[in-house]
């Protein structure tokens, strides 16, 4: 599979690659409402196929400040994971996390960003076993990375860093939200398969 | 009258003269090459994306790399009246967001994309009078075309002048 492919994915391979993500991202919110005690929505997941000129705007204005935490995905697929949190949102987490009262996280010390990366750890971990038990793969996370920065950076660096696509690339993107609180939670998870890999995901689900 | 602002996607370039900003934002592993002629106030800015075009199937995009983006800039200065001898170079970003997922013993994208711009630049005879590159966090550039001041902001360390 290369760039051509990747542009031309019909849309039964769409489907089955968001129903791929929407296993991935369901255990993830299980997990975050189990840490949280909060509802979780997932939205129905996107599958973003664009040129990197074009990535920068997708987590919104590249000068957006956001938390990401990123993964390596190892084993019998390989590429990324990300959660990524607007900046109010991983505020937000940490009061929740850490016990406080809403609005109390001013700022991120040491105790607020391990905080935020083990998070982003057991998320990650949750999709990453999902689509595991669901793909009949084994599939290994590497530590996690946390970032807090500009939007833009953070996800043409993940892009131009890793991987071997340069000029199109390709994720899955789940956006999660908590229902009906008072807090802002949301964010997103991605799946940032490197492309051979995207070739395996849909052999293993049978569409080929 | 502040001028307008000239806002730089990834992996495009502008020039521009008088007043006004030439303005990039989220730089991570990308480099901003600044050019800037004092004395006609012309300034061109590149946000390069890769150290070089054979990284790439795409090649209609000068602002992609730094030995692309380098020469285009200076043409399109001199067509706005700048002179060649006058140009000083600044180059900002080139950071490793995620230096702890790195592989090990390889050089990262954004301390080669720093190399391919000091090349590049090297090359088309300009010198660099300032950096503010490497590291782990992201970058936003903002050149005051009147008097050439470069504006670096970061979640980090707020905003910063070179």
């Amino acid at each position: 599979m290369d760039m051509d492919d990747l542009l031309q994915l019909s849309e039964i391979e769409r489907d089955a690659l968001r129903e791929v993500a929407n296993i991935g991202a369901g255990h993830a919110a299980t997990a975050l409402s189990q840490m949280t005690g909060r509802t979780i929505m997932i939205d129905v997941p996107e599958v973003n196929i664009r040129h990197l000129e074009e990535v920068a705007e997708m987590l919104g204005p590249p000068d957006t400040v956001v938390a990401g935490i990123l993964m390596h995905m190892m084993g019998d697929l390989t590429g990324r994971t990300m959660v990524v949190l607007p900046e109010s949102s991983a505020r937000s987490l940490c009061d929740i996390l850490l016990g406080r009262q809403n609005d109390s996280t001013v700022s991120f010390s040491e105790m607020e960003l391990s905080s935020l990366k083990e998070t982003g750890n057991i998320l990650s971990s949750a999709y990453l076993n999902a689509l595991s038990d669901f793909m009949g793969m084994m599939l290994v996370p590497s530590v996690p990375s946390l970032v807090l920065d500009f939007a833009g950076a953070v996800l043409t660096s993940t892009y131009l860093s890793f991987g071997q696509e340069r000029d199109v690339v390709f994720c899955v993107d789940t956006a999660f939200r908590v229902e009906g609180e008072v807090e802002s939670l949301q964010g997103e998870f991605l799946l940032l398969p490197d492309v051979p890999s995207l070739q395996a995901i849909l052999g293993a689900i049978a569409v080929e | 009258m502040t001028g307008r602002e000239h806002i730089v996607g990834l992996a495009e370039l502008q020039v521009a003269r008088g007043a006004g900003r030439l303005i990039t934002l989220g730089l991570g592993s990308c480099v901003a090459i600044v050019l800037y002629d004092e004395t006609t106030r012309t300034g061109g800015l590149a946000h390069v994306l890769l150290p070089s075009k054979i990284m790439s199937r795409i090649r209609d995009a000068p602002g992609r790399y730094p030995e692309t983006a380098v020469p285009v800039l200076l043409d399109a200065m001199a067509d706005l009246g700048a002179g060649r001898g006058q140009i000083k170079a600044r180059l900002i970003g080139g950071a490793s967001m995620f230096a702890s997922l790195s592989p090990a013993g390889v050089l990262p994208m954004g301390e080669r994309n720093v190399v391919a711009s000091r090349e590049a630049l090297a090359t088309a005879g300009i010198d660099i009078v300032a950096e503010r590159v490497g590291s782990d966090f992201g970058r936003s550039v903002s050149v005051d075309l009147a008097t050439g001041k470069v504006e670096v902001s970061s979640v980090r360390h707020g905003v910063e002048y070179c």
